[in-house]
């Protein structure tokens, strides 16, 4: 038995290396370190707005500090994440919430400890936080209902403001916010832009290109002479792109979408998805963390920060002229 | 190392007093306490009673889940509805508490009744309807977690009274309420498993189900108990999540299933039944505890973290393994 002390310890030692490693890599803390929580890095918009919150710090000069959840759905993780980062006793912590509740206990200790906390990409809502004492230095993120009406001035700009025929609507999640602000914001310009164009169905496609691919088979087949596909995300677009396309009526149908994902601008340079309106997560990161340095250094900042969106099209995308292209990644 | 080798057998007399005694083999204490070392070391943070106390309750829901996972295991059995069953029975506390606006109490109770009618329904199938545990909580995972999304109609039910939230969020003598919980529990379970009958009898079951059979122990009878009581305490789990984040999540506990059987068998319970111990899963559960604060404090990107709680589990497995085969070569 004794023979199995130098294997612990072996153990022990692989451990102490593995672990110096990490703390190697690892930044020591700092009096002006913010603490920064995403929802989860296995999806390219966060990727894209953790880079330019490091793009952020790295041009204000501000230390952060940098975890995410495992994945968008682990809303307790998070919150021991949270509680974890306060160890380390920040300046600030510029939280994506993965939903309006689960970080609650966490920022109220933050807010005791005088963390200045930040609202990224508006996750949550300002009902609850009224309700439970929390004050936020700033909300920032894009404004969902304006993206949608983007889509909507895209369309009627494309089609003229006499167009008439079935337009189709694939939401979101049902009951997800995001989602629902995209929907609603297309639906309401839409109507003041081109009342001729008629909205056929609303129908919600989970965030699934598959389930989306379905819903535009299945609306075609109702309304051969179907004009336009408004999506509440790229993936959805890229799906309904797939059923027009089989279907034969590629050119017929305006289809567009929301966030500007790598995978949306590659269909439209080839020509097949028509536009999609581009979130600029990386932007919303970078003056996140921007902002707050202006919020520490005693400057007035805006209660809700909104980041404009972009029309991504194919025009757009080959002039290469839109200065805020360089935030689309 | 020297003294130990100058005295041959001194460790074997201690790891045997631990495993009789206490029902833990001391390698996992051992690996603790050298991480905890080393993330001492490494981290100024890690040190302090206040994040002493953010392990325990970051620890609580899992550890609670792995509780119930350590017996049925323990049993022979399995229970992957784990997580989707603690979803469920916070959504059903959260409904009864707010939609329905009813007496706090009858909440709580709603929530561990959820999940004790959920385990006992696992029960029921595996032991009469003979479809394998492993594809009967398959499909309650995939059960529970849709009905707690149509009792919540998708949407976390936000809001519960304050007696509620203070199981999740109070801190009486400035220790939190789930962690307090979780040590209740604890010490229940250990007294359960280790020295009453049905603790013996679920050990039994799950060494050796002809044996079991043939002492006497009704079988089918006990394994239902069992998963009846890994549902309930799943309840209990989703309790401490509800009042903890304030609100009924019906995606609460995704994946906690199998968190909670990584915890049980670091702790030294046997994958196939006959031997568990809940101070050993509580360790297991702490030793991914410390390891996920230890990372996070050192700002180890979470993807590592994840890596990291693998390895650790292949490990303890390991250790375990090489232990059960020097015995059994005695």
């Amino acid at each position: 038995m004794p023979a199995f002390i130098p294997k612990i310890n072996r153990f022990t030692l692989a451990f102490g290396v593995a672990m110096a490693l990490c703390a190697a890599t690892s930044a020591k803390a700092d009096d002006a370190e913010y603490g920064v929580l995403m929802k989860t890095l296995a999806n390219p918009f966060w990727g894209a707005m953790s880079q330019g919150v490091e793009a952020g710090a790295k041009g204000a000069g501000v230390k952060i500090f940098e975890q995410a959840a495992e994945s968008d759905q682990a809303a307790e993780p998070q919150l021991n994440l949270c509680n974890t980062m306060l160890e380390r006793k920040p300046a600030a912590m510029i939280t994506a919430a993965i939903n309006s509740t689960n970080l609650l206990p966490c920022l109220k200790v933050a807010q005791e400890a005088g963390v200045k906390i930040v609202d990224l990409d508006n996750n949550l809502d300002q009902a609850v936080l009224d309700k439970e004492g929390i004050k936020v230095t700033f909300h920032i993120g894009s404004d969902n209902n304006a993206a949608g009406a983007q889509g909507a001035e895209y369309l009627v700009s494309k089609l003229g403001k006499d167009a008439k025929g079935p337009v189709l609507v694939i939401e979101g999640l049902s009951g997800n916010i995001t989602g629902e602000k995209r929907a609603k914001g297309f639906a309401d310009k839409l109507k003041e832009l081109a009342p001729g164009l008629e909205i056929v169905a609303s129908l919600p496609g989970d965030w699934d290109r598959g389930k989306a691919a379905s819903i535009a088979t299945d609306t075609l087949t109702a309304h051969p002479d179907l004009v336009a596909i408004f999506c509440a995300n790229d993936g959805m677009a890229l799906g309904a792109v797939e059923s027009v396309y089989a279907a034969g009526k590629g050119p017929q149908v305006t289809i567009i979408g929301v966030d500007g994902n790598s995978d949306a601008v590659k269909s439209i340079k080839e020509g097949r998805l028509n536009a999609s309106v581009a979130q600029l997560p990386y932007l919303v990161g970078k003056q996140a963390v921007e902002n707050v340095k202006k919020a520490l250094a005693g400057e007035k900042v805006e209660d809700s920060i909104a980041v404009p969106t972009l029309v991504l099209t194919k025009e757009v995308i080959d002039a290469g002229k839109e200065p805020m292209l360089e935030y689309v990644k | 190392m020297a003294s130990e080798m100058a005295q041959p057998g001194l460790w074997a007399r201690v790891q045997r007093a631990a495993v009789e005694r206490l029902h833990i083999r001391l390698e996992s204490l051992l690996v603790l306490v050298a991480l905890s070392a080393v993330m001492a070391v490494l981290s100024p943070y890690f040190l302090s009673f206040s994040n002493f106390l953010n392990i325990l309750l970051a620890t609580s829901t899992i550890g609670v889940l792995a509780i119930a996972a350590t017996f049925v295991i323990g049993s022979g059995g399995l229970d992957l509805s784990l997580g989707s069953v603690m979803g469920l029975s916070g959504v059903a506390g959260a409904f009864v508490a707010v939609n329905l606006g009813w007496w706090s109490p009858l909440a709580v109770v709603a929530c561990i009744i959820a999940g004790g009618i959920a385990g006992y329904i696992n029960g029921q199938l595996v032991t009469r309807a003979f479809v394998p545990a492993f594809i009967v909580t398959l499909g309650m995972l995939g059960l529970a977690r849709g009905l707690a999304l149509v009792i919540s109609q998708g949407r976390a039910i936000y809001g519960l009274p304050p007696e509620i939230v203070y199981i999740g969020q109070g801190r009486p003598f400035g220790v939190p309420m789930p962690v307090i919980l979780l040590v209740l529990t604890a010490i229940v379970a250990h007294c359960l498993l280790a020295y009453t009958r049905f603790g013996r009898h679920t050990l039994a079951v799950g060494d050796s189900e002809g044996a079991a059979r043939a002492a006497g122990i009704r079988v089918e009878h006990h394994r239902r108990i069992i998963y009846t009581l890994s549902g309930a305490l799943a309840g209990l789990a989703g309790l401490l999540f509800t009042a903890r984040v304030n609100a009924g999540d019906p995606t609460a506990g995704i994946n906690y299933e199998l968190t909670a059987i990584t915890a049980a068998i670091i702790g030294g319970t046997n994958l196939f039944g006959g031997r568990a111990s809940i101070l050993g899963t509580m360790i297991g559960a702490l030793i991914m505890g410390v390891l996920q604060n230890g990372l996070t404090l050192l700002a180890v990107q979470s993807y590592y973290q994840q890596m990291a709680i693998g390895a650790v589990l292949i490990l303890a497995v390991f250790i375990d393994q090489y232990q059960v085969r020097k015995e059994s070569r005695v």
